[in-house]
């Protein structure tokens, strides 16, 4: 199996789109409308939910599902430094001066900055939303085959929204594959990514810009082979979707009804 | 058929046969919008049921001449007939229909989730029913022994694999021509030899003409009906292979070489102090016409 990962901390497609064509877990079995609706309960939970136990709680129950389709484990840590870096970088000024029982302060002259409780809570409260979604994207990607998500974005999404995630899809493959084809030639040269970045950092940023330029030609082909075969702007797809079996569908009532009462509920108790 | 040369500087196109051709290019002339001219005066036909090579340098204009078949360009001046149609200017609507273009490379004609969604991406435009283009692209994929790929991911074919793919997506729209451009470049001599019976099966079994812009003289010599030298964006000299390949001086003005085959049998008649009695392109007609050229076989040795 080839690799278009440039770091172990991007998610690997080829390794996401290897476990989703082969695996075998009870759960590559379960139809991809029953995970797509799940995925969609769950976004409404995250969005809703405030109580921190009630998050790891549901955390707890992705990351389990994750584990029981036999899923690399191993990896999920490294794969959950990006989602990590995005939420602090988004409440890395937020968490600062919040009301509530100081921590930790710091003061720089005549300005002081300050964690309180609450602070901290914003912190893990938004660390372990990015996760439960990220655990369950994976999840979800990691036990459906390509040809049911793209089924289900094209039936779910109106034109040219699907086309775009269609054909881009495609091409971030390409793009990852030139790119790391590239880091290849620079390593075999003795170069480096930090090195190279630290000693050549113009010849490197010209390098990349050449990614994006090959990019671009590369999609104007692209175009150009789509046109010569009768390309008017809509993209059919002919794959089909598995339908959930009686059992998921009492499932996905279940599931429902228990988002639906938290809905309701969860202004009035706190949750 | 004599080596027809033709005078870039005095285009002369012949007149359309509308018995025997299926594409005819009357000094068409292209300019890219940076100025650099693609073809200019350019001559060029497809007769029925035939392979023709377009064999020339890189830059020499092959791939803009069969972007111009299939109406992805329009020529700027003269005019290209498509069975029975003219197209110029404006005109271009349908052409995908008729002439399929597989390009050189796959990955960028491979832009399907997978390997069935390619290849019945042509049909479904053509405006068959999800079933009906099912159907063609099983039988497209069955001809080209890419069945096997049917449900598999382009990203993870081989690039033998990919190009095969490529082909069955232009043949499940049963075009009447097949252009191809640089049909078995980085490809491995066994996908290499599998394209060449491919094409050789379109025209024998299935009747339709393929049109191969090529630098590698060697499947031009095997496999082609008729050669068309271009140079600077233009045809200056067609033929049949034996003469063509046969010609030296014409193949170096090409800035071309010759194919293994005749380089060979022309360097030992060359050595052995022989004049060529044949004019051998294949591997087996080499091997038959070295043996007739041995001493011991010369008539009255």
């Amino acid at each position: 199996m080839s690799s278009t990962s440039l770091s172990p901390h991007i998610p690997d497609l080829d390794l996401i789109t290897y476990y989703a064509e082969r695996g075998d877990s009870v759960f590559s079995r379960v139809s991809p409308w029953t995970k797509a609706c799940l995925l969609f309960f769950i976004v409404i939970l995250v969005t809703v939910i405030r109580s921190l136990v009630l998050l790891f709680g549901l955390y707890l129950i992705v990351l389990l599902l994750y584990l029981l389709a036999r899923l690399p484990a191993g990896k999920l840590a490294y794969w959950y430094t990006l989602p990590v870096l995005f939420v602090i970088s988004l409440v890395g000024l937020m968490m600062w001066s919040e009301p509530g029982i100081p921590l930790f302060a710091w003061t720089i002259g005549s300005f002081t900055l300050s964690l309180s409780d609450n602070g901290l809570i914003l912190v893990v409260t938004l660390l372990i939303k990015a996760l439960i979604t990220v655990t369950y994207s994976l999840f979800f990607l990691m036990t459906t085959r390509y040809q049911h998500v793209t089924g289900i974005i094209s039936r779910v999404f109106p034109e040219p929204l699907d086309q775009i995630f269609l054909l881009a899809y495609r091409f971030l493959f390409l793009t990852l594959a030139m790119t790391a084809s590239l880091l290849k030639s620079i390593k075999a040269r003795g170069g480096g990514l930090m090195h190279s970045l630290r000693m050549q950092g113009r010849v490197f940023a010209g390098v990349f810009a050449l990614v994006f330029i090959r990019s671009f030609e590369r999609g104007e082909r692209v175009h150009k082979a789509m046109t010569s075969r009768g390309f008017n702007g809509s993209y059919p797809l002919s794959g089909v979707v598995p339908r959930p079996g009686i059992s998921e569908y009492c499932l996905l009532v279940l599931t429902g009804a228990i988002v639906t009462a938290t809905v309701i509920l969860s202004p009035y108790r706190g949750w | 058929m004599t080596i027809i040369r033709r005078n870039p500087e005095a285009p002369h196109c012949p007149p359309v046969d509308h018995d025997r051709e299926l594409i005819h290019v009357d000094c068409a002339s292209h300019t890219y919008p940076d100025g650099s001219v693609g073809i200019h005066d350019m001559c060029f036909y497809v007769l029925k049921n035939e392979i023709v090579a377009i064999c020339g340098p890189n830059g020499s204009g092959k791939s803009t001449l069969i972007e111009h078949l299939n109406g992805l360009l329009l020529p700027s001046l003269g005019t290209i007939w498509v069975n029975g149609r003219t197209i110029s200017g404006g005109e271009q609507a349908g052409l995908w229909k008729e002439v399929g273009v597989v390009f050189q490379r796959s990955d960028d004609q491979l832009f399907a989730p997978t390997v069935l969604d390619d290849v019945m991406f042509g049909p479904l435009n053509l405006g068959l029913s999800p079933d009906e283009a099912r159907v063609r692209a099983m039988e497209a994929l069955g001809t080209v022994g890419a069945a096997g790929l049917v449900g598999k991911l382009p990203n993870y074919l081989s690039g033998g694999q990919k190009r095969l793919v490529s082909i069955a997506g232009i043949l499940a729209m049963q075009p009447m021509v097949i252009a191809m451009d640089e049909p078995t470049s980085d490809l491995d001599p066994v996908h290499a030899g599998m394209i060449e019976r491919i094409i050789l099966d379109l025209r024998d079994r299935l009747g339709i003409s393929v049109v191969i812009a090529t630098h590698d003289m060697d499947l031009a010599a095997r496999i082609a009906d008729r050669i068309c030298l271009v140079r600077n964006g233009a045809v200056f000299a067609e033929g049949v292979p034996e003469e063509i390949f046969y010609d030296p001086a014409l193949i170096a003005e090409a800035g071309l070489k010759l194919p293994a085959t005749v380089q060979t049998y022309l360097d030992f008649c060359a050595a052995a102090g022989v004049r060529p009695a044949s004019l051998p392109l294949k591997t087996d007609d080499l091997v038959v016409a070295l043996k007739k050229s041995m001493p011991e076989n010369r008539p009255g040795s």
